[in-house]
């Protein structure tokens, strides 16, 4: 997978800007709010139709303007491919070879991209929703079968959830939405235990090489345990639900447990080992997608180099660099010396504007 | 609209209501009711008021007509014994179309979705159930459509319907006739794969 044209306009503080990616690494660096962060996400969104700073999409479209635009041109298994995102007084258009697409499922996986950003860290430190949006997002790229039945699960979700806040919810209607949901949540159970079971193996290594010693892995906690019956929880746990008006257990509240030397990472975890284990989940991710697809995806870190020393960064590198396209954001034109051994082309962002240097 | 007219505001507004239509549709109708002659927009707006003032829903199978019971109720070339549920009149019109359906309807007139206050007794479902009471009826076939709240309806009518000891079928949802594979979407195909029939 490779990026060969991104341009934009009017999104965030880009009022309209062109490049060229090149194979290997991308370095766009410059002063901070010049917009380094802004072209990755742009990326991300005309890739995934989401942005890791907002769900409100009028925040993206710069101030004062009407709507925005993204366009990238790729090379995928091969092909050449084009994806547009447009962006107008709150209606999105989605296009894939000038073709106008109306589902997510059918932008999803055509650019495949992984992004790093530092609040990634809320991965390892923050509540479980942030492990379960990554499942989801990561998993939704991967597998239409998955994001069909999440998008299912949801709404049955709320639907159920809105009649146990009945004052007599009718149970036949109950156990409808239950079968409906066990029906669901049995894929995105079964997608996320094998999901986590290969991106544990890889974040293993990821996390050997960046920090070495130490032993990193990731567990599946699914709030329906293996010897538990999805089914029979919730029958049994109705009338709480119902006093609580809610759905208190099931696929939408399963969690990751993330280790380091057997230590769970939010808790015990110092600032840097949470930022490597977040950056680690990345990374795995990243070699997962080759190993699906025999094809890499393209890395988009932002500001991810700060804490490596450079001997970890060499190692990230060598691992990279020759197979893997990568845009990295810094501040400074030249943060790490293992960076120059390889492909390296750099990208200068200012006020906006971009230039090869 | 750019002059001063409350009466033709008004218009727009209608047209505006009308499923499917936006602004700009709404002010071509509009333009297009006001250019023509009057003796034409005349008959038009009695087509709506006598249309609406005519029809109303069969006793029998809430189905919209102007006789009641409606000409299918009151087939005697109909099998009464087989009810076919759908979600909206436009679903049981597209059946007939089919011109192999040999039994009734039931319109539900919507689908469960306590979201947005629907329920068994918005859906009246009791009218549904009371028609299935004393065994005049051999199958119910299930024709909701293929969105989560269809599922959660037909899922809904198949339990209440299994008190009654009537055979109830879903209607297979898959692969548009003359389509190849490649064309259907990936929803569609999963949805066809879980609904794959022995040969
Ligand atoms: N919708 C918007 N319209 C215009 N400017 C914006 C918008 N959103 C953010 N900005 C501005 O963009 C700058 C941040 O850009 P960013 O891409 O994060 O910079 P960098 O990564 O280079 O530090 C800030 O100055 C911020 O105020
Ligand atoms: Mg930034
Ligand atoms: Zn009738």
């Amino acid at each position: 997978m490779q990026l060969t044209q991104f341009s934009c306009r009017h999104f965030r503080c880009l009022p309209g800007l062109a490049f060229a990616p090149e194979p290997g690494i991308n370095l766009l660096y410059g002063d901070n709010a010049q917009g380094k962060t802004s072209i990755l996400e742009a990326i991300l969104y005309c890739t995934t139709s989401r942005s890791h700073r907002t769900t409100t999409e009028s925040d993206l479209r710069q101030q004062g303007e009407e709507g925005f635009r993204v366009a990238l041109h790729a090379i995928a298994q091969g092909q050449p491919i084009q994806l547009e995102a447009n962006w107008w007084h709150n209606q999105k258009r989605f296009k894939v070879n000038g073709i106008p697409q109306t589902r997510i499922s059918d932008i999803l996986g055509r650019i495949r991209v992984v992004f790093f950003a530092p609040e990634d860290v809320d991965l390892v430190k923050g509540s479980g929703s942030h492990r379960r949006r990554f499942l989801d997002m990561e998993l939704a790229q991967l597998s239409p079968a998955y994001l069909l039945a999440l998008q299912q699960y949801k709404k049955v979700l709320r639907q159920r959830n809105e009649t146990v806040r009945d004052k007599r919810p009718d149970p036949i209607l109950l156990d409808v939405f239950d079968e409906q949901l066990v029906q669901y949540g049995a894929i995105l159970m079964a997608e996320r235990r094998a999901f986590v079971t290969q991106l544990s193996a890889f974040a293993q290594n990821a996390y050997a090489l960046v920090a070495g010693g130490e032993l990193f892995s990731v567990h599946y906690l699914p709030s329906i345990t293996p010897d538990q019956d999805f089914a029979e929880t919730l029958k049994q746990n109705r009338e709480r639900d119902i006093r609580r008006g809610q759905t208190l257990l099931g696929p939408h509240r399963d969690d990751l447990e993330l280790t380091v030397d057997a230590k769970p990472a939010r808790s015990f975890g110092s600032q840097g080992q949470q930022k490597t284990a977040a950056l680690a989940l990345k990374l795995a991710e990243v070699e997962l997608i080759h190993h699906r697809y025999q094809e890499y995806p393209v890395l988009l870190l932002d500001e991810a180099l700060a804490e490596l020393d450079p001997h970890r960064a060499r190692r990230l590198f060598d691992m990279l660099a020759t197979q893997v396209q990568c845009l990295i954001t810094t501040t400074e034109r030249a943060p790490n010396p293992a960076m120059e051994e390889h492909p390296l082309t750099r990208f200068h962002v200012v006020r906006g504007h971009i230039e090869k240097t | 609209m750019l002059w001063n007219a409350p009466s033709v505001e008004r218009l727009v507004e209608a047209f505006r209501r009308l499923p499917g239509i936006g602004k700009r549709s709404a002010e071509r109708l509009a333009l297009h009711v006001l250019s023509a002659p009057a003796e034409e927009a005349e008959a038009f707006s009695r087509a709506v008021v006598e249309a609406r003032s005519r029809v109303s829903q069969c006793s029998v199978c809430l189905n919209l007509t102007e006789e009641n019971p409606c000409a299918i109720c009151s087939d005697a070339r109909r099998d009464q014994r087989i009810i076919c549920i759908v979600e909206h009149p436009s679903g049981a019109m597209a059946i007939e179309r089919g011109g192999m359906y040999r039994g009734v309807y039931h319109v539900l007139h919507g689908v469960l979705n306590p979201l947005e206050g629907i329920g068994p007794e918005e859906l009246r479902i009791d009218r549904l159930l009371k028609r299935l009471e004393g065994g005049a009826v051999d199958e119910v076939i299930l024709a909701t459509n293929a969105t989560s709240e269809g599922e959660t309806t037909s899922l809904y009518l198949s339990r209440q319907i299994a008190k009654f000891g009537i055979a109830v079928t879903r209607i297979a949802h898959g692969v548009p006739m003359g389509g190849g594979l490649e064309y259907a979407d990936e929803a569609t195909l999963a949805h066809a794969m879980q609904g794959r029939t022995r040969l």
